[in-house]
């Protein structure tokens, strides 16, 4: 055979050379596809879209959150007419009682209906002001529970975000992992089972080989 | 410039191929002389030297203060054998390169030669002018000569170097990447096809069709056809794709399996010499055509690595052509559609008419 000619030594060898360089190839090739996919990992997990946390925009809305009752004010025109309408009404019946000559306890009668009237326009004012108290109040706790609504909105937002993205991440993490240990572990297999070749093959040889060592030794 | 390599691989391949010479009558008349006997040429005077060292040695007579010179010798004819062997099934292995169906005739032709030779090749004999040597260094190393007609000047490869660089990963002739796998396995990566039209060995299903999301659709949500004439009046719906959504999705995955192959430089120029830069396939390439590979616009090894920052780029576009070119624009065309009804074969003119009225009913434009 021309190989083993080629090659020389006793016959077996040429075969085992051949084994070994078949081997010694396949390894390499294993070991080029590892390289390979390393690197296409790499390339994958550098150039993979950050995550978005799709709650990240939400914004605090409590400055937006006020009371409109806050600063209601009393109308006092109203009350204020009626004061004067009262003072013009008294002065002109004072006037008429003078004109004809009316006693005293008209006079007197007349300021107190005019008094009452004064009275009733302080309790109609008083109880405005009494009204707007009660509607600030209440603005200021429908405006708290607003506040905390909005505060735990924004909280929910986080969690909610932080938990996305922690899954987001944990996912593709997993996929990757996984799919890098089995193209990592197929082409390490085939490198082994490759290297595991090479070494029968050189075992192999060794017969052909302890016959040129021993053609050495014996030649002392 | 002519490109030797280029030109002396393809005949190579060609003389070993074509089996002319056995239509040679001088050739089959002659005997021919395949004895290089490599190892019994090389451990011929092995013994002796062996024998030299060892009594120099023993009886105190040696050149070399504390006999350090004969020592190493000594130490070096121990390990010689298994040092033969284990140099010479690599060289086997990187010669072995040659014969590989996609092998890129830029490597050295040199080295087309010389496997030619170790395998015995009719027209590699000795009794043709070829010659080889395996010779036993005084360093330890061993080194191979081959010489002969097709080498011009002889062929030396030493056993340290070449332990080199197989150590370092790299090659004395580089194996052209398989493209053809790489990118059919891509397909089934890009994520444009759902999971169930991925076969368990990892290949694509028979009739597998892009997922519908990256399928044309009317404002409606019914798919937007495009019409193709069969003749005589006749037509049928075949799917739309949105092209640019496609290309945005594959291109992270492109540039990944680029980047891959990038992990070995001399690897990416045996693809651009092969395959990419003339959108060729091993088929064209076996057709010996020169330039049916890169031909004028191969990359040299000797003269191109590392690689510079433009030819990176450039293989990258290329690469990405390549793939969309011959392996993803057979999803993309002619794609029958995927409702039954739709897929029929109806009258043209009554279908274009349909079309053009749909087109106005689902703009406001009657």
């Amino acid at each position: 055979m021309a190989i083993g000619a080629i090659i020389g030594g006793v016959a077996s060898i040429a075969g085992g050379l051949f084994g070994s360089s078949a081997a010694k190839r396949r390894a390499r090739e294993a070991a080029r596809e590892k390289r390979r996919l390393q690197k296409k990992l790499t390339e994958l997990e550098d150039s993979r879209q950050e995550i978005i946390n799709p709650y990240e925009g939400v914004q605090d809305l409590s400055s937006m959150i006020s009371n409109p009752f806050a600063n209601l004010s009393v109308a006092t025109g109203a009350a204020e007419m009626k004061v004067e309408q009262a003072d013009i009404s008294l002065a002109n019946t004072l006037d008429t009682l003078r004109a004809t000559g009316a006693s005293a306890g008209g006079a007197t009668a007349l300021a107190q209906a005019a008094l009452q009237s004064k009275k009733g326009v302080a309790a109609s004012i008083e109880m405005q002001e009494k009204q707007n108290e009660d509607k600030r109040a209440a603005g200021e706790k429908q405006k708290q529970q607003a506040l905390m609504s909005e505060q735990q909105r924004l909280q929910q937002a986080d969690v909610a975000g932080e938990s996305f993205v922690f899954n987001q991440r944990e996912n593709r993490e997993m996929q990757q992992l996984d799919r890098v240990a089995s193209q990592l572990g197929a082409s390490r297999q085939a490198q082994a089972q490759a290297q595991s070749d090479q070494t029968g093959a050189i075992t192999g040889m060794f017969g052909s080989l302890a016959g040129i060592a021993g053609g050495i030794a014996g030649r002392q | 410039m002519e490109n030797k390599n280029l030109f002396q691989n393809l005949y190579l391949k060609q003389f070993n191929e074509s089996n002319a010479i056995a239509y040679n009558e001088r050739f089959v008349s002659g005997s021919s002389d395949y004895n290089f006997q490599l190892l019994d040429n090389a451990y011929r005077n092995a013994g002796r030297t062996y024998a030299k060292l060892k009594i120099a040695i023993e009886t105190n007579n040696c050149m070399s203060e504390d006999c350090a010179l004969e020592l190493t010798g000594i130490k070096n004819l121990e390990e010689s054998p298994q040092a033969s062997l284990d140099f010479l099934s690599s060289l086997i292995a990187e010669l072995g390169v040659t014969e590989e169906s996609s092998f890129d005739p830029n490597n050295n032709y040199k080295y087309t030669a010389a496997n030619s030779l170790m395998n015995g090749r009719p027209g590699f004999s000795k009794t043709d002018g070829y010659q080889a040597y395996l010779d036993l260094l005084p360093d330890g190393s061993q080194q191979i000569v081959f010489l002969g007609p097709a080498f011009e000047t002889p062929l030396v490869i030493n056993s340290a170097a070449l332990n080199a660089l197989l150590e370092s990963d790299t090659a004395l002739v580089v194996s052209t990447p398989d493209i053809n796998k790489d990118m059919l396995r891509l397909l089934t990566e890009v994520g444009l096809f759902a999971q169930e039209m991925i076969s368990e060995n990892g290949e694509l299903a028979s009739g597998a069709k892009i997922s519908e999301e990256y399928v044309m659709m009317n404002p409606d949500g019914s798919f937007d056809y495009e019409i193709i004439d069969l003749g005589k009046g006749k037509g049928r719906n075949v799917l739309k794709y949105n092209l640019e959504k496609i290309e945005k999705k594959v291109t992270p995955f492109i540039n990944a399996e680029v980047a891959g192959l990038m992990s070995s430089e001399q690897d990416v120029i045996a693809a651009w010499n092969v395959y990419i830069s003339k959108d060729t396939s091993v088929e064209e390439d076996a057709q010996m055509a020169q330039n049916a590979n890169a031909g004028d616009t191969s990359w040299i090894y000797e003269l191109d690595l590392p690689l510079q920052q433009d030819k990176k780029v450039l293989f990258e576009t290329k690469y990405k052509e390549y793939f969309m070119n011959n392996y993803l624009k057979q999803f993309t065309t002619n794609q029958l559609p995927t409702v039954k009804e739709d897929a029929a074969v109806f009258d043209l003119s009554e279908a274009k008419k349909a079309k053009a009225q749909k087109f106005l009913d689902d703009n406001d434009l009657n």
